[in-house]
């Protein structure tokens, strides 16, 4: 009990000293730069409980799983295709991993100005964040597969459809998890990006609309729920990563 | 002796014919065969669908020339990639800092990790009108913004690093009575470097998005806001050539550090793109 209690002392005193800071902070700065946490949870409350919070959640929730689904649909499948099909993966290699180290935002305009304003651009815009990672990384666990493997199950007569089953597949699930892990990230700044940028919607709307209006509250409140949802994935993506890293090695 | 000999030599010789099997032409034909049919269907598909004003492979080579000389163009170039060297210097300093003592340190770990943590996984744009309240539609909020992108990646890193560092390298030092300072950056630092360098190149990234998305979102000028801009004014092909300008950064970065980890750490391996 007492060596627990001093295991987890620094936190508990860190995570108090970074409240009281917030807070002590907030009641001395202007109200326009910082609002104390205190202020932040109320103005967090009102926003709740006005229903506005739990539609702009749905709102964004909507679009970053249409496009973070859409990116895992084809970038894991594409990634495997890539490195069961040799040629295709020498001759593309370079091309993806140009993709990979470009910034996406660069290409918000282009969409906005091609596709306009709806929710399939700004899909795209999900899609494209969080596609390379997904499909860089599946490729790399994916030519990282024993040729032993594939020889084996070669001589035992394998079908093409069971050496996928058996042999891509799960080799690859652990490389893929931590494009996976990336693409979560990435989707999640994607998300924002195209409510910001592309038309305002979700929680991207709701901290636009409060800065706009020098809600400074209504800005902290936002970017909380935002933060909390991407520690949250954040956590996840790191569980599955872990969960199938077993398999590596 | 032999025996190891032979242990060392039987994966090279198990490499070689599939190395040679691929050869110079084995790798570069089909490169360049799939870089031109993407650049056909690209010029193709924009020509059939697509309003003449979108960018497509033989404009965007038409417009190269007349803006690459372009003023506007050049100091929009300097003002977004002075900014991110900018950030990333002081992010790389604070953060180096910040990351070894995490690292070598269990109590800051415990205080610090947590944040550390938590701001890292925040989409760093969301904090962009938090940073505009606070400092305005200028240049100081993209270089906030800049340093918030970076930061966090070069504090994670270096302390995975620091804390990596062989329990056998302190205790030397501590024998021949060094300083715990000079342990700090003689020691650890070093041999963090690896871990530093994939800080780096997730940093660059990451502040090349955070200065492109500043400059949309305050108008400040910079290459981000040419590509809004001409992008707007329905000149693709010279938006494009920013955005090719973006991605050769970007990957020159990439390589770069690739290249300097093979150069001067060539007994390190690692799945430098973890984070």
């Amino acid at each position: 009990m007492t060596e627990s209690l001093r295991r987890h002392a620094p936190l508990l005193l860190s995570l108090a000293a970074g409240t009281a800071l917030w807070e002590i902070a907030g009641r001395r700065a202007s109200a326009a730069f910082l609002v104390p946490l205190s202020e932040t949870l109320v103005r967090l409350w009102e926003i709740a409980a006005s229903g506005q919070l739990w539609e702009q959640f749905v709102s964004s929730a909507a679009l970053f799983l249409t496009g973070f689904a859409l990116a895992l649909a084809i970038g894991m499948p594409l990634g495997m295709l890539l490195a069961r099909m040799r040629v295709l993966r020498v001759a593309l290699e370079p091309y993806i991993m140009i993709l990979y180290a470009t910034p996406m935002v660069a290409l918000i305009p282009f969409i906005l100005s091609l596709m306009g304003f709806g929710f399939a651009p700004k899909a795209l815009v999900v899609f494209l964040f969080a596609v390379f990672p997904v499909l860089y990384n599946t490729i790399e666990g994916a030519r990282s597969i024993k040729p032993e493997l594939i020889e084996v199950a070669r001589s035992f007569r394998s079908s093409e459809w069971k050496l996928w089953c058996d042999v891509m597949v799960p080799y690859t699930l652990p490389f893929a998890m931590t494009g996976v892990r990336q693409a979560i990230g990435r989707g999640l700044v994607g998300m924002v990006a195209a409510e910001f940028f592309l038309s305002a919607t979700g929680l991207g709307q709701l901290i636009m609309t409060a800065g706009q209006n020098f809600d400074t509250g209504g800005v902290f409140a936002a970017i909380l729920v935002i933060g909390l949802i991407g520690v949250g994935l954040m956590r996840v993506g790191l569980m599955l990563e872990q969960r199938f890293a077993r398999w590596r090695d | 002796m032999a025996s190891l000999d032979a242990s060392l030599a039987k994966p090279i010789a198990k490499e070689a014919p599939r190395r040679r099997a691929l050869g110079v032409s084995g790798v570069f034909l089909p490169r360049l065969l799939a870089g031109l049919a993407i650049v056909l269907v690209w010029e193709a598909s924009v020509r059939a669908f697509l309003p003449a004003y979108v960018a497509k492979p033989s404009t965007v080579l038409l417009a190269i020339p007349k803006t690459v000389v372009d003023a506007a163009f050049l100091a929009a170039t300097a003002d977004t990639l002075g900014a991110v060297a900018q950030g990333l210097g002081i992010a790389v300093v604070i953060g180096t800092l910040v990351g070894l003592v995490i690292g070598r340190s269990p109590t800051a770990d415990r205080m610090l990790r947590h944040y550390v943590n938590g701001f890292y996984a925040v989409p760093m744009i969301v904090i962009l009108p938090l940073l505009s309240l606070w400092f305005g539609y200028t240049s100081a909020t993209r270089l906030a913004t800049i340093v918030y992108a970076a930061i966090f990646s070069i504090v994670v890193n270096v302390s995975d690093g620091a804390r990596a560092v062989p329990r056998e390298y302190m205790e030397v030092a501590r024998s021949f009575r060094a300083q715990r300072l000079r342990g700090l950056f003689e020691i650890v630092l070093p041999a963090a470097t690896p871990y530093f360098l994939a800080g780096i190149r997730l940093a660059a990234g990451r502040a090349l998005i955070g200065a492109v998305v500043a400059e949309f979102f305050t108008a400040i000028g910079g290459l981000g806001y040419f590509i809004l801009f001409m992008s707007r004014t329905f000149r693709h092909d010279e938006a494009f050539v920013g955005v090719a300008l973006l991605a050769a950064f970007g990957v020159g970065v990439d390589v770069f550090v690739a290249w300097c980890t093979r150069r001067f750490l060539p007994w390190y391996r690692r799945d430098e793109r973890s984070a």
